[in-house]
């Protein structure tokens, strides 16, 4: 095997399967330090500078934790949702481009996990297998707690899927596919009238972006939609019966959740790893072209930690009110917006 | 024994193993998961057969859609625990067999040879096949009114599922 | 055949999916687990036709099964409307033990 093959093989299969469970780390601290600082108070500051080794405090923690389950609790689901959630929350960002092509040796290898021709569809196919993790961690629990919270946070999940859907495909119709790489190309096109702005889709669709923003929010089961995990609601809703390890399983898979919906967003919408202007040639424009996807993932990961501590919680019934009464019509008439835009520059 | 066949067979596999598990499952609730494995091993053959839209329809509509439908049933109404009971016709249960395994031989002796008179070069390339892009271009022009009807239908469904399921008014 | 998979393979994967979803309805008693059985009935003729329409070379393979699903999703959801309805009357899931026409 030659270093191209090995370059393959790592970037195109070890880092997108491998990258996530490590950038839970430094996540749980940017969430911990931000809540903090918005809430007038140090946050954690004692481990390691600047409170850096928290993360890793806690994780030993959950390691040695007592894994305790409950006494009718039916055994081989409980143990199996966790797993459930923790592939779907991994298996989503395979189709993310998170860098431009990168030439090496005669051959291009593109930053991706697999391009196939289905693209963000595949996404979509994966999230709404995640209910699963949830109806079945809350059923099996044998905890009437769990199972209402169970039930609450996958209608919530299925409800808000539709919105998101609808919202991706005024998107996919803009860029008549579903692979992230056309939409990423459609989107470092400029601007007809105003030369140096790109296309980026947040411009030409803002109310989509709006509502996909929103609904990922209610699908990573994120403030101000966490009703289902709330400690005032419902003890801890679907896991409240899960400890150590099992409990770790289930919020590293809800952080990974939370970055590759943002990644996720940053592609559709805000160029994903294109900056206008820049067409990067050589290894090093790769390197940029990942780095630039990092910052714009990085600024996203932030405003959902900042609207965390910020807004209150939505309760049940305005929260389902929202995703089928609200953002369902609008992300229709947002289709209608996009399909008038594209007859437009098709009859130019 | 290309790696496309080699997948598909060991899909399929699976398909038929979760399958069988699903009919001889213990409750209703295992019998669900072990048809979502099945489901989403079929969705993978669709991809072996250039059809990946299709499994991604598959994945989101059967396995992720109805299949979570029937578990909010299975819960909601608290029967999902309820193992089989002793059935008390065994002559039925003996015939239903028999008839199964009569059916079964008869399906798979038709279809064994039914592949061989399909001339190898017809229709359009594997990658036109497999393109959503001209598949969506099938759905709104030449299965426009059928695409249409559908949607009706599902209209009809979703009125009809919610009034059935309406808890009548106590006067 | 294009996509190299041989007929005879898919035939083989979808008839025996056909003949264990036959089974299921025949020999189970749970009304869920009849209905899960005959949805394995419809995803083996799926099958079927989407090997059919790869053979072929034509889309509508695909095009059908792409309705076949709309329809089985919009059945599946009356089918459970009927069987929550009947289970508040009854408070049974065995099939032979419904056995009224009206009550």
């Amino acid at each position: 095997m030659t270093l191209v093959d090995w370059l393959i093989v790592i970037l195109r299969v070890a880092l997108p399967a491998l990258i996530f469970p490590v950038l839970v780390i430094p996540l749980t601290w940017v969430e911990r330090r931000g809540a903090a600082f918005i809430q007038d108070r140090l946050g954690p500051n004692r481990v390691g500078p600047f409170g850096l080794f928290q993360a890793i405090a806690d994780m030993l923690k959950m390691f040695t934790k007592e894994a305790v389950t409950p006494a009718n609790a039916d055994k081989p689901l409980f143990l199996l949702a966790p797993a459930i959630a923790a592939f779907a929350a991994l298996s989503t960002f395979a189709i993310v481009p998170y860098g431009a092509t990168l030439k090496i040796d005669g051959r291009e290898i593109e930053l991706i996990g697999a391009d196939v021709s289905i693209g963000i569809l595949y996404s979509f196919a994966i999230v709404s297998l995640s209910v699963y993790a949830i109806v079945l961690a809350g059923w099996s629990s044998n905890n009437k707690f769990s199972l209402m919270g169970a039930i609450r946070s996958s209608a919530q999940i299925i409800s808000y899927e539709l919105a998101m859907t609808t919202a991706a495909a005024g998107v996919v119709l803009a860029a008549s596919s579903f692979r992230l790489n056309d939409i990423i190309a459609m989107q470092m096109r400029p601007m007809p009238f105003v030369g140096f702005i790109p296309q980026w889709n947040i411009f030409i669709q803002p109310l989509g972006f709006i509502i996909f923003l929103v609904s990922a929010f209610a699908e990573t089961n994120r403030l101000p939609f966490d009703l289902p995990e709330a400690e005032p609601e419902l003890v801890a809703g679907y896991h409240t019966e899960y400890s150590a390890m099992r409990f770790g399983t289930f919020q590293m898979a809800e952080y990974v959740n939370v970055v590759v919906s943002c990644a996720i967003t940053v592609t559709l919408y805000l160029g994903g790893w294109s900056l206008p202007g820049f067409h990067p040639e050589s290894i090093l424009g790769v390197v940029i072209s990942i780095l630039i996807l990092a910052v714009k993932t990085a600024i996203l990961v932030w405003i959902f930690v900042w609207v965390r501590w910020t807004l209150p919680r939505f309760r049940y019934d305005q929260l389902m009110r929202l995703g089928w009464k609200a953002l369902l019509p609008l992300a229709l008439v947002n289709l209608l917006w996009v399909a008038a835009i594209e007859m437009a520059r098709m009859a130019r | 024994m290309t790696i496309q066949r080699l997948v598909f067979d060991a899909a399929g596999l699976i398909a038929i193993l979760f399958g069988g598990l699903m009919v001889v499952a213990r409750n209703a609730v295992r019998g669900v998961l072990t048809l979502v494995v099945a489901f989403f091993a079929l969705a993978v053959c669709y991809v072996m057969l250039l059809s990946p839209f299709i499994a991604a329809v598959q994945v989101i509509v059967y396995a992720g859609a109805i299949l979570v439908l029937f578990l909010f049933v299975l819960m909601l109404l608290n029967i999902g625990h309820m193992p089989p009971e002793r059935s008390g016709r065994p002559m039925q249960t003996f015939l239903g067999s028999v008839g199964v395994l009569v059916f079964a031989a008869l399906l798979l002796g038709t279809l064994r040879g039914a592949g061989a008179a399909i001339p190898a070069t017809t229709g359009m390339d594997p990658a036109a096949l497999a393109d959503p892009a001209s598949l969506s271009r099938q759905f709104f022009s030449e299965y426009l009114l059928h695409f249409e009807a559908v949607s009706v239908l599902l209209l009809a469904a979703l009125v009809g599922a919610f009034v059935l399921a309406r808890r009548e008014k106590k006067p | 055949m294009i996509g190299s998979i041989p007929l005879g393979d898919v035939l083989l994967v979808s008839a025996a999916l056909f003949s264990i979803g036959t089974a299921g309805v025949l020999l189970r008693r749970n009304a869920i687990q009849i209905f899960l059985s005959i949805e394995l009935m419809m995803n083996a003729a799926n099958l079927a036709l989407i090997g059919y329409g790869a053979a072929l070379g034509t889309h509508e393979g695909q095009v059908i099964v792409f309705f076949v699903i709309a329809i089985a999703a919009a059945e599946a959801s009356v089918g459970l409307a009927i069987f929550v309805a009947l289970f508040r009357h009854t408070e049974t899931i065995d099939v032979n033990k419904i056995n009224l026409l009206k009550w």
